[in-house]
C-alpha cells in the first residue's frame, strides 16, 4: 500500500496512524514521569487502513514481558484458597457429608456443601447441573464439598478429612446403551435423550432406490479436553454491604452474571465480574462453575477466596468436546455423483446439557458435508451418561461430522475407483447451491479452493 | 520452615519457606515474579520454564532448597531500562503470542537456545521449545520470532523471513 495515501481525508497518513498506535502502547521500562504526560487517543470513527497490513497484538508486549494479569497472578491481603471435593464416582445417592473433621482442621476457615447454595442449579440452555452435588451424584467429576483455608496445601488435606457416603447406583456410559428404553436414567424421571434434530430435503427413499451403488459407514471420535495453558481461576470477594466481586476467567460474564445471580438468588446488581485476560479458553470457558461456591465461602469468611483449578480438575470438572457415533448411507451413481444420504448422529453429552443443543444444531447442518445432495435424511441424538460433561468447544460438532463425511467420500472414491479429488470437484457446492437446510449460499468458493490447494501441495504428483 | 537464599534477575533474595516449597512457588508468591506461570504442576507444558546457571528448568519440579545459592533468570528478568530483550521485541512485532500464558516459558526457553547457539536452524528452535505447550497453536510465528531475534541478537537485520 502506499505509505502515504490519506486517510478518510483527515489529512492522516498511514506513517501517522503507525505512530499513533505506537504511542498508544506501553513502554517496556516506564520511562522517568514529566507532567503533563500527553495521551494521544485516535479520532472517532477514523478510518484506518486494516486490509493488508501487518498488526500485532496491543497485549502483546506485556505478555512477552510477563506483565499480564492473569488470575492467578493477583492476589489480596488476607486471601484465602478454595478446593473442592470430587466425587470420584460415576453414579450414586449421597447419604451423608461429614464436614466435622475439616471444620476442626487449624488454617480451615470455612466450609461448603450443595444444600447451602441458595438455587443449586445452572446451565446455559437446561439447568440441569448442581454447584455442587448433594442428594445425587451424576459423574465422578461432581463436586460434593468445597473447602476455604489458609494456604492451598490445608485446604488439599481437608478435602481428605471430608467423609462422604454414597449408596452406588446403576451408571451408563456408553450414549448407544443410554437411548435404550430400559437403561438407566442419568436425570430421573427425566428421558436420557434430552435433545433431538432433524433435517428432511427431498425424498432420501426414493434417492437410493435410484442410485447404482449404496455405501453405508460408522465413524466415531473421542472426547476431546481443551486444556487451556491456564486453568479455570476465580477470586470472589463479599463485600459487607452484600455485594460480591468476581475476578474470573470466564469467557461470557455477562451470561455468568445471570447464572451466578440466579444461584446466589440475589440481584444482578449485586454481582460485578471482572473479566480478566483468559489464558486460553477455546469454549471451555464459556460457563460458571466455581464462582457461587467461592462467593458463598467469600461470605462466610468475609475474606477474598481464590480457586485454580487443578490439572486433573480440568480434565474430569470442565466441559470436554461431545463424542460422536455417527453413521452415513450414501446413495452415489457410477460416476460419483450424490444423489442421497442419510445421517444418524449420537452425542454423547456426558452428564449435563451444557451447550449440547448448540452442537447439535450445528453438527445437524454440516452433517451431509459442502455436497450438492438433493435426497437428505439427518436426525441426530444427545443423551446423557454418567461422565464428564460435554460442551462447547470450536467448532460446535463440526469438526467431528467433517471426519465422518470426508472419510466417507474418501471411502466411496476408493471403491468406485475415483480419484477423491475428483469426486469431490464433482459434488460440491456452487455459487447459488442449497444447503441442507434450504438456505441460498453465496459468496462459495469451495472447487476453486480445492482446486489451489491440490496444485500447490503437488496433490497430482502425490497420488501417482 | 527452611531458609533458602538465590540470587534472582540478578537480586540477592531469600526467603523461608516450607521444605515441599516449589522454586515456581518462592519466586511467585514470595518473590512476587509472577511472570513464570502454572500451568499443570507435573513438568509437561513448560510454563514454569525459568533459567538455573544459565539451564531452563521447570520451576515448579524443583524445590525451593535445589535453588539454594543458584542464579535464577526469569522473565521479569530480561527487560532492562535499555528496553526490551529482541526476543521479547519480537515476540511483539510478530504477534507470536495469543493467550500469552505460555510465553515466558518459552521465551526463556528460547534465550537458553540462543545463549548456546546463535544461529539456530528451524529444527533447533523446534527442539529447543519441544518443552513448552502453547494450546493456540501459535508455534510457527514463535519460530519465526526466535528466528528475528537471533539475527538482531548477530547484528544483522531483522526482516528477512518476515
Amino acid at each position: 500500500m502506499d505509505e502515504k495515501v490519506k486517510v478518510a481525508d483527515r489529512g492522516k497518513t498511514l506513517e501517522d496512524l503507525k505512530q499513533t498506535d505506537a504511542d498508544l502502547r506501553l513502554p517496556s521500562v516506564v520511562e522517568p514521569a514529566h507532567f503533563p504526560i500527553e495521551t494521544l487517543a485516535p479520532e472517532a470513527r477514523q478510518q484506518t487502513p486494516a486490509v493488508g497490513q501487518r498488526a500485532t497484538r496491543p497485549d502483546g508486549r506485556l505478555h512477552g514481558l510477563g506483565q499480564t494479569k492473569y488470575i492467578d497472578d493477583i492476589t489480596f491481603p488476607n486471601m484465602l484458597h478454595a478446593k473442592i471435593k470430587r466425587a470420584g464416582i460415576a453414579a450414586a445417592l449421597i447419604k451423608s457429608i461429614d464436614t466435622s473433621e475439616a471444620e476442626k482442621m487449624p488454617g480451615v476457615m470455612a466450609v461448603l456443601t450443595g444444600n447451602e447454595i441458595p438455587v443449586n442449579s445452572f446451565g446455559p440452555s437446561y439447568q440441569d447441573q448442581p454447584v455442587l452435588a448433594y442428594e445425587r451424584v451424576f459423574h465422578a467429576g461432581d463436586g460434593v464439598a468445597a473447602v476455604a483455608a489458609l494456604t492451598e496445601q490445608i485446604a488439599v488435606e481437608a478435602l481428605d478429612k471430608i467423609k462422604v457416603e454414597y449408596e452406588p447406583i446403576e451408571a451408563v456410559f456408553d450414549p448407544m446403551l443410554a437411548m435404550q428404553e430400559d437403561a438407566p436414567k442419568v436425570h430421573p424421571p427425566h428421558d436420557n435423550v434430552y435433545a433431538t434434530k432433524a433435517i428432511k430435503k427431498g425424498d432420501v427413499e426414493k434417492g437410493f432406490a435410484e442410485a447404482d451403488k449404496i455405501f453405508e459407514g460408522r465413524f466415531s471420535t473421542q472426547m476431546i479436553e481443551h486444556v487451556p495453558l491456564e486453568p479455570h481461576a476465580s477470586i470472589a470477594e463479599w463485600d459487607g454491604n452484600g455485594r460480591v466481586t468476581l475476578w474470573s476467567s470466564l469467557g461470557r460474564i455477562t451470561l455468568g452474571r445471570a447464572d451466578i445471580s440466579r444461584t446466589l438468588n440475589m440481584p444482578i446488581n449485586k454481582i460485578r465480574i471482572v473479566g480478566t485476560v483468559v489464558g486460553g479458553n477455546f469454549g471451555g470457558k464459556n460457563e460458571i462453575t466455581t464462582e457461587p461456591v467461592l462467593a458463598l465461602l467469600s461470605k462466610k469468611t468475609g475474606r477474598p477466596v481464590k480457586m485454580i483449578y487443578s490439572r486433573e480438575e480440568e480434565f474430569i470438572a470442565s466441559t470436554t468436546r461431545h463424542p460422536f457415533i455417527m453413521d452415513y448411507k450414501t446413495g452415489v451413481m457410477n460416476d460419483g455423483r450424490i444423489v442421497a444420504r442419510k445421517v444418524r448422529l449420537v452425542l454423547d453429552g456426558g452428564a449435563y446439557c451444557s451447550w449440547s443443543e448448540t452442537t447439535l444444531g450445528k453438527a445437524c447442518i454440516l452433517s451431509a458435508g459442502p455436497y450438492n445432495i438433493d435426497n437428505l435424511h439427518v436426525e441426530a441424538f444427545c443423551t446423557y451418561t454418567n461422565k464428564t460433561m460435554a460442551g462447547a468447544m470450536r467448532g460446535f460438532g463440526a469438526p467431528q461430522v467433517c471426519f465422518a463425511y470426508e472419510s466417507h467420500m474418501d471411502d466411496i472414491a476408493h471403491d468406485l475407483g475415483i480419484d477423491p479429488l475428483e469426486i469431490r470437484m464433482l459434488n460440491a457446492f456452487e455459487e447459488g447451491s442449497l444447503s441442507p437446510t434450504g438456505q441460498v449460499l453465496q459468496s462459495v468458493v469451495v472447487k476453486e479452493s480445492l482446486q489451489t490447494a491440490a496444485e500447490r501441495f503437488g496433490w497430482k504428483e502425490f497420488s501417482k | 520452615m527452611t531458609d533458602v537464599s538465590m540470587t534472582v534477575n540478578g537480586e540477592e533474595r531469600t526467603a523461608s519457606v516450607p521444605p515441599e516449597t516449589t522454586l515456581l512457588t518462592v519466586l511467585r508468591e514470595n518473590f512476587f515474579l509472577t511472570g513464570s506461570k502454572l500451568g499443570c504442576d507435573v513438568g509437561d507444558c513448560g510454563a514454569c520454564t525459568v533459567l538455573v546457571d544459565g539451564i531452563p528448568v521447570n520451576a515448579c519440579l524443583m524445590l525451593a532448597g535445589q535453588a539454594e545459592g543458584r542464579d535464577i533468570v526469569t522473565i521479569e528478568g530480561l527487560a532492562n531500562q535499555d528496553g526490551m530483550h529482541p526476543l521479547q521485541q519480537a515476540f511483539e512485532n510478530l504477534a507470536s503470542l495469543q493467550c500469552g500464558f505460555c510465553g515466558p516459558g518459552v521465551i526463556i526457553s528460547a534465550k537458553a537456545l540462543l545463549e548456546e547457539n546463535p544461529d539456530p536452524s528451524v529444527d533447533d528452535i523446534r527442539d529447543a521449545l519441544s518443552g513448552n505447550l502453547c494450546r493456540c497453536t501459535g508455534y510457527t510465528k514463535m519460530i519465526e520470532a526466535v528466528q528475528d531475534a537471533a539475527r538482531i541478537m548477530r547484528g544483522e537485520s531483522a526482516d528477512e523471513a518476515a
